[in-house]
């Protein structure tokens, strides 16, 4: 017995110096990177909302977002469109270097779309986001031509994000893509230093960064999912930054002495939708009476807090297409039981609604919305996936029940890019509906660059949407964060990228 | 005895071929892993996914890819994750480690508070202290492990920031966690650890030893005691399944980077190279505990060998 | 010193006898009796009222939750699926299992091939871990988890009657029964089972005991019932980011498992004293 604990004494100790705990220089940030791990930090290789938030800090793209969602020049400095915009002429930024000291040039712009559209950017998620392009030509080291295979309106602010992110050349070639996976090197504010799988990710300031130095001396990534971890760590001071706050525990991290809350209207969107080829949500007059069944402005202020907005439509007010004049419809329940009673749907008859299983904010909205169609006799159940298996199974199959969560990032804030994905036919989130009028407004302003055409579409859309009552709109959510006062000059994306240029630690 | 050995090894690889063989088919039921990686992607064709299934190896039929797997797995290569290819062999070598520790961890506290208590429960026998012994040892055998583990955090962690409250950073963070296993498994054990100490005391020995003129505590800790080390052992073996499906939910709770946590990731992501290799992994631990308890139990107890 | 110790020894599980039963008792009856008590069935919402302190009205003795609901009626009707989940599951999973531990304790042979190696696998997969895998694809709710419940337990029944029978079945009045030309399911019926009673009653016990347990991580894990129905793994969830700000919301779920369980806990532990003589009791 005894020998046995001497045993124990002795792994327990080597595995004790195993782990020493990570002592960060003073002036490092650490921050929340809530949607998990992505596995491979190639700009190439994922979707995840993650990916994003952290690509923005080792890599540019040639163009960029402001924290108010502008686009302005990144590695591009000016661009041009050409030949009846089959072509866009980008001048590119000179005395750029990569963290590990290659040039930043055409042949790099090059071999980074190359390679996105080639056969290793197959195996990835992002490619099918930029095959409007069809070839890379450089003109001169700093000019390159983009020749387009069609019209992309929303191309110039994809090139901001992810898959375009500019990756160099020598490196990738020289230490191969699985070795690039993990020692990611680009051109961005921060460079990389150390990456835990699952864990955290730890960068560096790059002081040569051609935007201007960061003034933080480090970043550190922790990959909690948890929202009520996020804000344990946040209290306890080990996280300054927390992403994913749930609306529940707001009062908590706001009641504490060093920490703050930050709620800004963001660029994610809810909405409940109709199954309407089975079930009592096949008739439009139950649909619209489910909806206005449903006190949403009430939900949205008693159990989100007013941290969402109610919407009229599936998308936030910065969203391009967003129409103002477009009113939700009303909370209106003796109307929705007369419309029942129309429609012939027998008092106690039962729908199901599917939602994200670890949602914990929508489990409350949900349970709400249960109750209020109680009140008008529709006995509704709940069903929790997880999150994966509903938006890659359930919904794209069309084996939800009679509603479903349906929330969208919008990080192009584009009603377009949303729409389309919802309602066109064929789309893998639109698995009901085949509507040759819908089709044809969603196609009609997918072709035009000429934006004040696309607006107005835009809009028809959303009023048609509602008119026909595909779905029940619900919020935008904003985007909150819980941080650490000793966080100076913090700007707040509202899309959850942040760019830490004038961050600093007090 | 070979012959017990050689039949007790046999059977072992036999689970472990099923236990492989069943997870590799269920998990493949999951879903396609090529619509997880797209996910939120604009517009994405068919010929996109075919791509990124064939990419992935998907399209073999799946005998095929078991095979692939289990072959590779012999040679120590666990394959590489559907999300952004890391090393599966990487990625399980970082986190064994952690479960290991916290397994172990708990264990050995259980182990600390279990032996003394169920020590004194068991020599006290009907008195006050053996009745709340028992009824403690219930009452911690009754918590929800993620309760449990909430309530630790909110106390000792918020309320009074003495250990953080999630992750793997340095020894303090490992007390919680331990903790939270640790009670619960002490519950178990201290029951266990009552009732082969009453079988012991009762025994021959411990009279000739106590008509010896012995002191009690020696009595006590170096016979008594020896002897229940045995049922003790066999008792954790048997009990080392559930012990590990209590430290998946554990580790969640605690963001503990250990081998459930990497399952119970993998299966959200449909990431099947990672959930194969760790399924297993945890199931060839299990075996092997198991398997050393019954060779434990063979080499003490002669009749099971026979059979 | 014997006096004193048989006496304690009365005392003492006298009082498992009477807390388990107080509590289990108790329990049982709240959720049974919560459809009359009860009649909007913790359902009735209002957004007006929600957190709510307990201990302050005679209409929400133990406050409201995040929606308004009244907690005591939730804790009361949430009983019902954990009750219906352990009770459910552990007879389903023991008249699976006694019937195949029959069978391979009294036939042995492919029987007990077959059996031993089920237990041998079954033990090398944690629960959770099945759970997780095949009710991500199936989807949760009621009948799944009883379902992958019965699958991953009835061999634990199994195992214990196999074992019992293959001590029982050498013993003189068997063997003089079999001898005589008494019918074999007269044999197991008759002269066996009532010797089994006892260890899978109380096995049936700590089962219950733990698949409520089970359920709760389950919906914890996001993998349990329905959300809009109450039950006790639910509240705990939804209550969980309230912990520090209306902890009332998951502490009186939490309770009521720890006492249901507990409670059956203490029955199964009397009820081994009592149906094992050989025991230390």
């Amino acid at each position: 017995m005894i020998r046995f604990k001497q045993v124990v004494l002795a792994s327990l100790l080597s595995l004790a110096a195993a782990f020493t705990p990570t002592s960060h220089a003073a002036g490092t940030l650490s921050i929340a990177a809530s949607a998990g791990d992505p596995g491979s930090w190639d700009p190439i290789d994922t979707f995840l909302v993650t990916w994003g938030g952290v690509g923005s800090q080792i890599y540019d793209g040639l163009t960029m977002r402001t924290a108010d969602m502008k686009l302005v020049p990144g590695l591009a400095t000016s661009w041009e469109m050409l030949d009846k915009d089959s072509r866009i002429r980008f001048k590119l930024r000179q005395n750029v270097k990569f963290h590990n000291g290659e040039p930043f040039n055409a042949d790099a712009v090059k071999f980074t779309f190359d390679r996105l559209l080639g056969p290793e950017g197959a195996k990835g998620a992002q490619q099918s986001n930029y095959n409007a392009i069809k070839e890379v030509k450089v003109i001169d080291p700093f000019t390159v031509d983009f020749l387009l295979s069609r019209a992309d309106p929303v191309l110039l602010t994809k090139l901001a994000g992810y898959g375009g992110m500019i990756v160099p050349p020598k490196y990738v070639t020289e230490k191969g893509e699985e070795f690039f996976n993990a020692n990611p090197v680009g051109t961005g504010p921060f460079k990389f230093v150390d990456y835990k799988p699952k864990v955290s990710l730890t960068l560096a300031r790059n002081a040569d960064y051609w935007d201007g130095a960061p003034k933080l001396d480090g970043l550190v990534y922790r990959f909690i999912t948890e929202p009520a971890t996020q804000v344990a760590e946040l209290q306890a001071g080990r996280l300054d930054i927390a992403t994913t706050i749930p609306t529940s525990m707001l009062d908590v991290v706001a009641k504490d002495a060093k920490l703050k809350v930050e709620s800004i209207n963001g660029p994610v969107t809810l909405a409940l939708r109709f199954n309407t080829k089975e079930g009592i949500t096949k008739d439009v007059n139950v649909r619209k009476a489910l909806v206005i069944a449903v006190d949403r402005a009430t939900i949205v202020k008693q159990i989100l807090g007013g941290n969402a907005e109610q919407v009229a439509s599936f998308q936030g007010k910065l969203s391009f297409g967003f129409d103002p004049a477009l009113k939700s419809l009303p909370f209106d329940p003796a109307g929705a039981k007369k419309l029942l009673q129309a429609a012939g749907v027998p008092a106690g008859a039962a729908v199901q609604i599917d939602f994200r299983g670890p949602d914990s904010n929508f489990r409350e909205v949900a349970q709400a919305i249960a109750g209020y169609l109680q009140a008008v006799g529709i006995k509704a159940n709940l069903k929790g996936y997880e999150t994966s298996v509903l938006l890659n199974d359930i919904i794209p199959n069309g084996k939800t029940g009679e509603m479903w969560q349906n929330q969208w990032g919008g990080w192009t804030f584009d009603y377009d890019n949303t729409a389309y994905a919802m309602y066109h036919s064929g789309q893998r989130w639109n698995p009901y509906d085949k509507d040759a009028a819908l089709d044809k407004l969603l196609d009609s302003q997918r072709d035009t660059y000429d934006q004040q055409a696309r607006q107005k579409t835009l809009r028809e859309i959303a009023q048609y949407v509602s008119d026909q009552a595909l779905e029940m709109p619900l919020y935008s959510l904003n985007t909150i964060y819980g941080i650490n006062k000793r966080v100076q000059n913090l700007t707040l994306p509202a899309d959850g990228r942040f760019r830490f240029i004038n961050e600093s630690i007090q | 005895m070979t012959g017990f050995l050689a039949k007790r090894l046999l059977q072992a690889v036999f689970v472990v071929f099923v236990v492989t063989l069943l997870v590799s088919w269920a998990v493949r039921m999951t879903g396609d892993p090529a619509l997880m990686l797209i996910q939120g992607a604009g517009s994405v064709t068919e010929q996109d996914l075919i791509n990124i299934r064939q990419g992935l190896g998907l399209n073999k039929p799946f005998v095929q890819q078991y095979f692939s797997f289990i072959s590779a797995l012999m040679h120590g290569d666990f394959g590489r994750s559907f999300l952004g290819g890391t090393s599966v062999t990487l990625l399980i070598g970082d986190a064994l480690p952690a479960t290991l520790a916290l397994t172990f961890c708990s264990l050995f506290l259980s182990l600390l508070l279990s032996i003394p208590l169920g020590i004194q429960a068991a020599v006290h026998k009907g008195g006050w202290s053996d009745q709340l012994i028992r009824i403690v040892s219930l009452v911690g055998l009754s918590f929800p492990n993620f309760w449990l583990a909430i309530m630790l955090v909110l106390v000792f962690s918020i309320a009074i920031p003495i250990f953080p409250p999630s992750g793997m950073d340095g020894l303090s963070s490992l007390v919680l966690p331990a903790i939270t296993m640790g009670i619960i498994l002490t519950a178990t054990n201290v029951r266990l650890v009552r009732t082969t100490m009453l079988e012991t005391l009762s025994a021959q020995y411990i009279t000739v030893a106590r008509s010896k003129g012995l002191r009690e505590r020696v009595v006590l800790y170096k016979h008594a005691l020896r002897n229940c080390a045995i049922p003790l052992i066999t008792f954790i073996g048997l009990q080392f399944g559930s012990l590990i499906g209590g430290i998946v939910v554990v580790e969640k709770v605690f963001n503990w980077p250990g081998l459930g946590t990497l399952a119970f990731d993998a299966i959200s992501g449909r990431d099947y190279p990672v959930l194969q290799s760790t399924v297993t992994v945890l199931a060839l631990l299990i075996v092997t505990v198991n398997l050393l308890t019954d060779i434990l139990y063979g080499l003490v107890d002669p009749r099971v060998r026979i059979k | 010193m014997s006096e004193q110790v048989s006496a304690g020894v009365r005392r003492g599980i006298s009082l498992e006898l009477a807390l388990g039963a107080l509590l289990t008792g108790g329990l049982f009856a709240l959720v049974v009796l919560s459809g009359s008590v009860f009649p909007d069935e913790g359902m009735g919402m209002d957004l007006a009222a929600r957190l709510q302190k307990p201990f302050q009205s005679w209409m929400h003795m133990l406050g409201t939750d995040p929606l308004g609901r009244d907690v005591l009626a939730r804790v009361a009707v949430g009983g019902r699926v954990s009750l219906t989940v352990g009770l459910v599951s552990v007879a389903g999973a023991s008249a699976l299992g006694i019937l195949i531990g029959l069978i391979a304790g009294y036939y042995r042979g492919v029987w007990e091939l077959i059996l031993m190696r089920c237990a041998d696998i079954q033990l090398a997969l944690p629960f959770i871990l099945i759970a997780i895998t095949f009710i991500s694809i199936l989807g949760g709710g009621l009948f799944n988890i009883i379902f992958f419940m019965i699958i991953s337990q009835w061999v634990q029944y199994a195992r214990l009657v196999r074992g019992l029978v293959l001590t029982l079945r050498e013993r003189e009045f068997i063997v003089a029964a079999r001898a005589i030309g008494v019918g074999d399911f007269l044999i197991i019926w008759r002269h066996l089972l009532p010797h089994l009673r006892g260890p899978i009653i109380v096995l049936m016990t700590l089962n219950i005991a733990h698949n409520i347990l089970l359920e709760s991580s389950l919906t914890f894990l996001g993998l349990g019932v329905d959300p809009a129905t109450p039950s006790w793994g639910g509240m705990l969830a939804d209550g969980r980011n309230y912990l520090q700000t209306a902890w009332w919301v998951s502490v009186f779920p939490g309770l009521a498992i720890m006492s249901c369980v507990l409670g059956l806990n203490l029955l199964g532990d009397w009820l081994r004293d009592k149906t094992d003589p050989t025991s230390q009791h």
